[in-house]
């Protein structure tokens, strides 16, 4: 099999850090030595910040031709130098996918856009036809030929966006991390729709991602960049992963529990869970999931709610979106919502927080009515973080934007029960005071986000998708941030489709459907045993009531049996 | 129909309203465009789902274009009224201001009441002769038809059309998320944190735009490497030709020079026109739509500019004016019936009526 | 093992090529002007055919006025020896953002309304050409009134004109930049004030060079005034006095709204396209000496 791409002793460094001093290595990505086979499907993992953006771009040259900066070894790509040729030529060898499906068109119906690339290739009309008709066949785009590209879904946009590349019929195609904006149905789909033609087409697939779940399925080999000077692992999934911390739920509990070789998908560790299981008595009483006290639970529910919804009913035009949701949030609790896309759980934060004025029904807070009062007024006790916190942004500083939240509110640094600096300290962002927000990464502006909502030390913290486009760093942090916030005494619901966040930090969960609420209990209760929903602890160890590969690596090392 | 047939179409027309100040030929030219006008419309929603520039399914159309003949009343007006204001000469006195009103003051005549109201009607005309435009042809392709030397101009403007509906979009995410923090709109000032962040997203936005575009190997100018020597043969041929232009202008105004200017107009507008093509040339792309060519673009051209003939072989009728007295103008019967050659397009929209209709793209 | 960095861009524009530029641009622009002051001056010669006669309707005019837009159209956008075919694909998507957000700007005023003939739009044409150069600003100016006509079917035959004075509008802007400079005044607030001039001028002209588009079609065709008797002087008395009447008010709105604008909102808009301007511009290609292992882990 003849290697496609060639990396020896690549190093890159941006423009901007050729000025950088200090313990933080300049280097974007250091002494990378990998190849990749033809019709491999690669995986390129790793923290955010690492380089796999970085590495991703060399191969088709936009590093350092897009971006400029200092490259260093010799890449091979098809026979080719991408740096010798630049973009323009290695664009009919390497196709390149973005992460925003938003930003990735010029035109704006399907088929324009897919001969986009054509027309500025001075291709002769007939050719350009033809290409079209069998990209378009390929990726199942016919019945959405002439679609305006705005009405699309964002699972929809992202294989138009492979239908762009591959029209140039390129034999490598590169994702970076295409499936980061979209909601897990339509991630499962695009990488199904990936794996497949990977198979079909010969395709040399390489691709960024940061959730491991969804992917190890498809892949054949693995990168891991772990950046800075550390060099790339680079190897099958299982031997890569063995040498790493990043992994998912399945490879966590076998790395705990000693097996081998390493299952790295639910498939693989089914074989192991079961003779772990075997012998092992089902106890009620671990059905219970223990989060604190039971004592405090009890008395939680005594406790009246701090926000409260009644029969509430939501209607755009004639398009009914809430029909009668009546939920209470007490504080010291975590409860999430779930459901599917257009379910209404959107519209339901908003109506929370009074951005959205329901038809009937009504929404109480610490008792007071919230009908005809302002939502200014309302975000002071209750706070919301939207899908997009960039919307939030646009201060020259960290701390300006805490200023303008509270110059928005009339207040004093003084009146406020935390200093805003100490906010800035708790949220890990006091280094970061006089950075610019726009310039810091995802996790980074969102805790900015979080900090200018927070600022007038809200009762309730509403979360809508938090975990979109966040690493499992960054996640892990926004769950130790959740649970202090829950010890603090708030109350917090989180919307989110991330059933491993859900199983980490819930309370509670509420499952939404059709602008109703179906389900209301704890999470094993609702996630447990539902299809759609259960992590993948809870479908590699059924009955048991384990919902986190902690939990699961606990008990089963607790009980002392049932390890192979 | 073809957007270039349109084009000369719409070039015929204007050329015929503005040699043109006969207000029984001007009136005539309206109806008929009216006409066009109506029957394209009647086509348009016939079919469904049309997207031309004015109904536009992506974009909100938040400003409806004014209807042809709402103008034509108001442009008539404002003409009589400035000029029956300002001009004072003709024989039919309607009414007398005091002349110790400077400018307006004197007698207010009937023939400058009627003189603005021509001029208003040329406006009107030449108005709803760009209204068709609007009806008749999708806004891509009007994009997708600008001249290769223009592909950067096409692109840019082709990124900002798909840009209109995101921009929207994201200025309705930036209100709700200032408006969670308390933000209120009270004064003007209080824009800045709507507009700032929408920019600042399309900033980002159209850098990953670029990155996305240069993946796909854009450029320019297209699949070949620019020659600068030759962009240089054209721009000093776009400088000859301006230059031409201005002087051929200048000495129009000068006694005696006169019979120059038109030969140095034409030769200019020529070279830059060749400029143009020169520039074009360097442009190496191709294009994905073409609408081909029908019968019934050739006939809306050929009636377009038969329509004209009449008019500059028979002049006499062309120009009216009402001074110094008010007179019925004179009607041509010749140049009448070819001022009806501009109906072609209607005919032809009507006769080509049924479904089958799908020549165009 | 083979090293190269890139640092920089061709930046090496020949200088006759710059000046060829400016050239074309000033004489464009002069063809412009001509068109919208020409129905002022007398034509002596009222029988020397008709073909020069022709010279005389609003056809010549309309010539005049589309030989300029299209002559720094066509200059303005070519712009691949200075920056590279990356760098000219950045200007090109950084425009065509820009555009669409101006061309949002334009009726979300209609939809909000201001008082007369306040438009928000030339806020950004002229920071943009005062950042981003000349050729940036004209094409900002032009594209945003004609895609702004395209979307909401408002191309009119007005639409020329208007591209004509609106990409003036930040062709000049970088002008701006180099009195700001001479006046060190940037980086505090007098920078603002002088833009808000700027602003404020070109809000009077274009008010007024509209109005003199419209001015030959409420007056009607030149010969008919100098049959008359009127002189250039008494023309344009009663230009004045038209324009006094009818849109001096709505062109004040426009002045005082584009002004408020950039003393408001000029400050963190020009902090933000400044800072991006890094970001767009590319650096200059150097072949460095191949790199040790102890500078790779440094």
């Amino acid at each position: 099999m003849t290697d496609v791409i060639a990396f020896d002793h690549v190093a890159f460094r941006y423009p901007e850090a050729e000025s950088r001093h200090g313990s933080v290595s300049p280097w974007a990505i250091a002494d990378v030595t990998l190849t990749i086979p033809a019709g491999a499907m690669v995986l390129v993992v790793g923290p955010s910040g690492a380089g796999k953006s970085t590495l991703l771009r060399c191969i088709n040259g936009l590093v350092p031709h897009f971006t400029g900066g200092t490259f260093v070894g010799r890449l091979e790509v098809m026979g080719l130098d991408p740096i010798a040729a630049g973009p323009e030529t290695m664009c009919r060898h390497v196709g390149f996918v973005f992460q925003d499906p938003e930003a990735q068109f010029v035109m704006d119906r399907v088929e324009d856009e897919i001969a986009f690339a054509l027309e500025n290739a001075a291709m002769p009309p007939p050719e350009m036809h033809a290409r079209v008709e069998e990209v378009l066949a390929r990726l199942d785009l016919v019945s959405l030929r002439h679609r305006p590209l705005v009405t699309l879904s964002g699972g929809e946009k992202q294989r138009v966006a492979i239908a762009a590349a591959l029209a140039l019929r390129p034999r490598i195609l590169v994702l970076d991390e295409p499936t980061s904006q979209l909601d897990p149905q339509a991630a499962e789909e695009l990488l199904g729709f990936l794996a497949r033609l990977g198979e079909t087409s010969g395709l040399t697939l390489v691709l960024a991602e940061h959730r491991l779940e969804r992917v190890l399925d498809f892949a054949d080999l693995l990168v891991y960049v772990s950046g800075g000077a550390a060099p790339v692992i680079f190897g099958d999934p299982a031997s890569v992963l063995s040498q790493v911390d990043l992994a998912p739920p399945v490879a966590r509990v076998g790395k705990a529990l000693g097996w081998s070789p390493l299952p790295v998908t639910l498939a693989q560790g089914a074989r192991f869970a079961v003779d772990a299981m075997a012998g092992r008595k089902v106890d009620d009483a671990l059905l219970r999931r223990d989060r604190g006290d039971e004592g405090a639970d009890q008395q939680a529910a005594a406790r009246p709610p701090i926000l409260e919804a009644a029969a509430l009913q939501v209607a755009y035009g004639d398009v009914p979106v809430l029909r009668g949701v009546t939920l209470s949030l007490y504080a010291g609790e975590v409860t999430v919502l779930m459901g599917r896309n257009g379910a209404g759980k959107s519209t339901l934060l908003k109506s929370l927080i009074g951005l959205v004025r329901p038809q009937q029904g009504h929404v109480w807070l610490v008792g007071r009515d919230t009908a005809g009062v302002a939502v200014a007024d309302i975000c002071r006790e209750v706070a919301y973080l939207p899908q997009d916190p960039n919307a939030l942004l646009f201060a020259d500083t960290v701390r300006e934007e805490l200023n303008i939240t509270l110059r928005n509110h009339s207040l004093e640094p003084s009146q406020v029960p935390v200093a805003p600096d100490a906010l800035l300290a708790e949220l890990g962002l006091a280094d970061k005071r006089e950075a610019y927000p726009r310039d810091l990464s995802v996790g980074e502006r969102q805790r900015v986000a979080l900090a200018a909502i927070t600022v007038t030390h809200p009762k309730v913290i509403l979360l809508d998708e938090p975990t979109r486009g966040l690493d499992y760093a960054a996640k892990a942090g926004l769950i130790e941030l959740i649970r202090r916030w829950r010890a603090a005494g708030l109350a917090l619901l989180l919307v989110t489709h991330d059933v491993e966040l859900a199983a980490d930090v819930a309370d509670r969960v509420l499952l939404m459907v059709e602008g109703r609420i179906v389900a209301d209990g704890s999470p094993w209760d609702v996630m447990g045993h539902s299809d759609l929903l259960a992590p993948q602890i809870a479908r590699l160890f059924p009955d048991a009531g384990w919902l986190t590969a902690e939990e699961a690596a606990a008990a089963l090392m607790n009980a002392g049996d049932g390890t192979t | 129909m073809h957007p270039l047939a349109w084009l000369v179409w719409l070039g015929a027309s204007a050329v015929a309203t503005l040699a043109m100040r006969n207000p029984l030929y001007l009136l005539l030219l309206f109806a008929v465009i009216y006409v066009v006008t109506d029957v394209i419309r009647g086509a348009e929603s016939g079919r469904g789902g049309a997207t031309t520039a004015s109904t536009d399914a992506v974009t909100e159309p938040m400003m409806l274009p004014v209807s042809p003949i709402r103008f034509a009343l108001f442009a008539m007006g404002v003409g009589a009224l400035i000029n029956g204001l300002i001009s004072h000469f003709g024989e039919t006195e309607l009414l007398r201001l005091p002349e110790v009103i400077p400018l307006l003051g004197g007698p207010i005549t009937a023939e400058a009441v009627v003189y603005g109201a021509i001029n208003g009607m040329v406006l009107a005309t030449l108005f709803a002769t760009f209204a068709v435009l609007n009806v008749a042809v999708p806004t891509r392709d009007l994009i997708g038809y600008l001249p290769r030397a223009f592909y950067p101009v096409a692109v840019v403007s082709a990124i900002a059309i798909t840009f209109v509906p995101n921009t929207l979009y994201q200025l309705r995410q930036v209100r709700e998320a200032q408006a969670i923090r308390g933000h209120r709109m009270r004064g003007l000032r209080d824009w800045l944190p709507l507009f700032l962040p929408v920019l600042i997203g399309g900033l980002e936005r159209a850098l990953q735009l670029a990155e996305a575009m240069t993946a796909r190997g854009f450029a320019a100018k297209g699949a070949a490497a620019p020659a600068a020597h030759t962009a240089d043969i054209a721009r000093f041929a776009s400088i000859g030709g301006l230059a031409a232009v201005l002087v051929g202008g200048v000495l129009r105004l000068v006694p005696g020079a006169g019979r120059w200017s038109p030969v140095l107009v034409v030769g200019g507008t020529l070279l830059v026109a060749w400029a143009i093509w020169r520039s074009g040339r360097q442009v190496n792309i191709t294009r994905y739509r073409r609408a081909r060519w029908t019968m019934g673009d050739g006939v809306m051209v050929v009636g377009a500019l038969l329509a004209l003939v009449p008019l500059f072989l028979w002049p006499a009728t062309r120009d009216y004016s009402p001074y110094p007295r008010l007179l019925w103008p004179s009607f041509d019967t010749r140049v009448g019936l070819a001022l009806l050659g501009f109906l072609a397009p209607a005919l032809v929209l009507h006769l080509a009526r049924p479904p089958a209709q799908g020549e165009r793209q | 093992m083979r090293s190269c960095s890139f640092v920089g861009s061709r930046l090496a524009v020949h200088h006759v090529r710059r000046s060829l530029r400016w050239f074309i641009y000033l004489l464009a622009s002069l063809v412009g002007v001509v068109a919208f002051v020409y129905p002022f001056f007398p034509r002596i010669e009222a029988d020397a055919g008709p073909v020069v006669q022709a010279m005389d309707s609003p056809l010549f005019l309309g010539l005049l006025g589309g030989l300029s837009l299209l002559a720094l159209l066509l200059e303005t956008q070519d712009g691949v020896e200075a920056s590279g075919v990356s760098g000219e694909t950045k200007r090109i998507a950084l425009l065509g953002v820009l555009v669409g957000l101006n061309a949002v700007l334009s009726f979300v005023e209609t939809a909000i309304p201001g008082p007369g003939g306040f438009s928000p739009i030339f806020f950004l044409i002229i920071l943009g050409g005062y950042v981003y150069g000349g050729r940036f600003g004209y094409l900002l100016g032009a594209l945003t009134l004609f895609v702004s006509a395209l979307i909401t079917g408002g191309v009119g035959p007005w639409l020329p004109y208007r591209m004509l004075i609106a990409g003036w509008i930040g062709l000049a802007a970088p002008l701006m930049a180099r009195i700001n400079r001479a006046l060190r005044v940037q980086g505090t607030r007098w920078e603002l004030v002088v833009l808000a001039v700027y602003g404020g001028v070109w809000g009077l002209a274009f008010g007024a060079l509209m109005n003199l588009w419209f001015w030959p079609f409420a007056t009607g065709p030149a010969e008919q005034h100098w049959q008359i008797g009127i002189s250039v002087w008494e023309g344009v008395q009663r230009f004045l006095a038209f324009y006094v009447a009818t849109s001096l008010l709505w062109d004040l709105a426009r002045v005082a709204g584009t002004a408020a604008m950039m003393l408001l909102f000029g400050a963190p808009t020009l902090r933000t396209l400044r800072r991006f301007a890094r970001r767009f511009y590319f650096e200059v290609r150097q072949c460095a000496s191949s790199l040790s292992q102890g500078e790779l882990s440094a």
